[in-house]
């Protein structure tokens, strides 16, 4: 094989437009302060960590059925799908984008044929991503933009993700403490020449040696008994060089220059919730662009992984400082493993 | 779908272990539900044997058989624009935190490329990487090289997928690329019927019973089945299944099931062969075979069986080529291969 390949096209095909139709998160009631979860898992609250986090406290499942991490992305699922009013039988695609542990082990199970049938999207395939971090959102926005404006069979696509942490185990790398994760749930419903929320590209990234500076060692083939190592792990060191906001800043630009934009055409950016000594870093890179509703989202949710994009996105469509035709764009810097942009015309 | 995009190069990787069927029968849990098909499972399923890594770790066979397939491709891994695993069974770390698919990019020194991990579809999860795939290269006008790659490590003790096949150890990678002329890939069908997702599936370490903590087998890693489910929910529906994506795939791209030439289907056992051969009239020469003595290879079957047929000349230029599968979830898929 591998003798077949012809000069590669001039022309460039037409692409239609995908955009978000709704979106939508479904959150535990139960809150838990930041402060319980580090005495709880014997870390040190002190000031400055409590500065650097810029978290108050995280939604916290509290054993209810309902709050499983299938339960709840169903449930964020019939919203949005409520909310941009499209009947479940009209669903191409699932498309799912967790990063915590399911219900039973993945890729043997995914969430996402539960919620296939339990919304009824029962015309539809599903597919799932695997070790994106955060930035699996992204890798599940792009793919699925890439469906919906490839094949003329599809038309709709509901993304979805539930997570839920591992008890004593929501603060990551306690020692240095990096983040504080909550459990959570959201939903997006795109479809092709949907009027806004257009995705127009993304751009993603990875450093396959950093596969592994952020994983749960525990539980599989590696160490298929060892429980005390079923726990998120971050190497921070390699975590710390990494140059999350160079990165980001770097990506966009190539996003933006494929676009015919800059980044002072961009309205705002949306960040991940992982801290406010992150945040900062990302506002100084994105010259003070990062909206206000990632600081208040993180303050009152922590980190909801994938959630954290939906989330803010939500935040900020209600918050009504974005205009039809603003550019938003979406970074996330999967803790180092796995680097994303998304770039949405409002 | 444009562009074009078809299989620049596919290859497998299997460790050299072998381990007889009688073997696996006698160390294995004994199945204590009954399966409705009229078979004996043991003495009729068509495997006499499964090839089993010992040393080698699931992210091992991925990464043999991704530099297997580059070094037949003649590529540089630095063209590799996308990685992404298929690999439909727990890998090293737990998922989906974790995948090797970046793991893989550093073993291959694929430096340009980005990695991820599809992690739905079962045995068919080659039929949704191969939509995701062909879709993204074809919506990105920089990515023009894509490594699909899986490896399947099964815990020691769980060979026996008892009521529907024997799992073998193995590898797999695919190099697609865009404008190609042949081997262009035509369309891709996938369905999931999503009501069967608690009908096969591992438990989990969080899950574990008590009981099982230090016993002879981990099982929750093993695969747990509900064999009363899958004789009334899942075989009535499973060759209807197979007609629509294998219809849908044909419609797509205006071709009649009389127009495939080859079709190349899973090595689940003698008599699931035989039923999908009977209900579409399919005659033995047009019917991939040579991986059987394989053993099943979960999602990497749809690569074993095509290279195979590829090497014993069974598929000519000009051929249509259909690969249909189904897989855990459960999913059905079909691809088109154009040759």
């Amino acid at each position: 094989m591998g003798d077949s390949v012809s000069p590669p096209l001039k022309k460039k095909f037409m692409r239609a437009a995908v955009g978000i139709l709704a979106a939508s998160c479904h959150l535990p009631q139960h809150r838990r302060s930041v402060e319980d979860l580090f005495r709880e898992e014997g870390a040190n609250f002190s000031t400055d960590v409590a500065i650097r986090l810029g978290i108050m406290q995280v939604p916290l499942q509290n054993g209810d059925v309902s709050e499983t991490a299938s339960n709840m992305a169903v449930a964020a699922a019939k919203k949005a799908l409520q909310r941009a009013n499209v009947d479940p039988l009209t669903v191409d695609v699932v498309v799912e984008y967790s990063i915590m542990p399911q219900e039973y082990l993945v890729p043997v199970w995914n969430m996402s044929n539960k919620v296939q049938a339990e919304v009824g999207a029962s015309k539809s395939f599903v597919v799932g991503f695997s070790g994106g971090g955060s930035s699996n959102f992204m890798v599940a926005l792009s793919s699925a933009a890439a469906m919906l404006s490839e094949n003329t069979s599809m038309k709709t696509a509901l993304l979805v993700t539930g997570d839920t942490t591992i008890p004593g185990n929501r603060v990551l790398n306690p020692d240095d403490p990096v983040t504080v994760m909550g459990d959570g749930a959201s939903a997006i419903v795109l479809q092709r020449d949907a009027p806004g929320g257009v995705v127009m590209d993304t751009e993603l990234w990875s450093d396959g040696n950093n596969h592994d500076v952020c994983y749960i060692p525990g539980g599989s083939l590696i160490h298929p008994d060892d429980i005390s190592l079923y726990q998120m792990q971050l190497d921070k060191v390699r975590y710390d060089a990494f140059p999350k906001p160079e990165t980001l800043r770097r990506m966009s630009n190539q996003l933006l220059e494929r676009a015919g934009l800059k980044l002072s055409d961009v309205a705002c950016v949306l960040c991940s919730n992982i801290s406010s000594q992150d945040e900062a870093a990302t506002q100084q890179a994105f010259e003070d662009k990062v909206s206000t509703v990632c600081a208040s989202n993180r303050e009152s949710h922590g980190h909801l992984q994938g959630t954290d994009f939906p989330l803010n996105y939500l935040s900020l469509t209600e918050s009504g400082s974005v205009r039809q035709g603003d550019y938003v764009l979406g970074v996330s810097h999967g803790m180092g493993a796995t680097a994303a942009v998304s770039l949405i015309r409002y | 779908m444009n562009q074009n995009i078809g299989i620049f190069e596919a290859n497998y990787y299997l460790p050299e272990t072998k381990k007889t069927l009688s073997q696996v029968f006698e160390d294995e849990e004994k199945p204590t539900q009954t399966f409705a098909a009229d078979v004996d499972f043991e003495k009729d399923i068509g495997i006499e044997a499964l090839h089993v890594a010992k040393k080698e770790t699931a992210a091992d066979l991925c990464i043999n058989a991704a530099k297997l397939t580059i070094a037949k491709s003649g590529i540089d891994p630095k063209e590799i624009d996308l990685i992404i695993d298929f690999t439909s069974i727990p890998e090293d770390y737990v998922a989906p935190t974790w995948s090797a698919a970046g793991q893989v990019q550093k073993a291959i020194g694929a430096t340009r490329a980005f990695a991820t991990a599809v992690n739905t579809g079962g045995c068919a999860s080659y039929q949704t990487t191969l939509k995701v795939a062909c879709s993204l290269m074809s919506a990105n006008d920089r990515y023009n090289t894509a490594l699909l790659v899986a490896g399947d490590k099964t815990p020691e003790f769980n060979h026996n997928y008892f009521p529907i096949t024997v799992v073998s150890d193995g590898g797999s990678a695919v190099i697609l690329k865009k404008n190609m002329t042949k081997r262009r890939i035509l369309g891709v069908e996938v369905a999931t019927v999503g009501r069967l997702h608690d009908m096969w599936f591992i438990p989990g370490i969080h899950n574990r019973k008590p009981e099982d903590i230090g016993g002879k087998y981990p099982r929750w890693l093993h695969v747990c089945g509900d064999v009363q489910r899958f004789n009334k929910e899942l075989i009535p529906i499973n060759l209807f299944m197979f007609r629509k994506v294998m219809l849908g795939v044909l419609k797509q791209v205006g071709k009649k099931m009389e127009d495939v030439s080859f079709f190349v289907y899973p090595t689940f056992s003698a008599w699931d062969l035989k039923a999908f051969r009977e209900a579409f009239r399919v005659p033995p020469e047009k019917f991939s075979t040579e991986n059987m003595h394989h053993g099943h290879l979960q999602e990497t079957d749809m690569v074993v069986g095509y290279v195979d047929a590829l090497n014993a000349g069974r598929i000519k230029d000009g051929d249509l080529v259909m690969l249909a599968t189904n897989g855990a979830g459960f999913s059905w898929g079909a691809s088109l291969v154009q040759h």
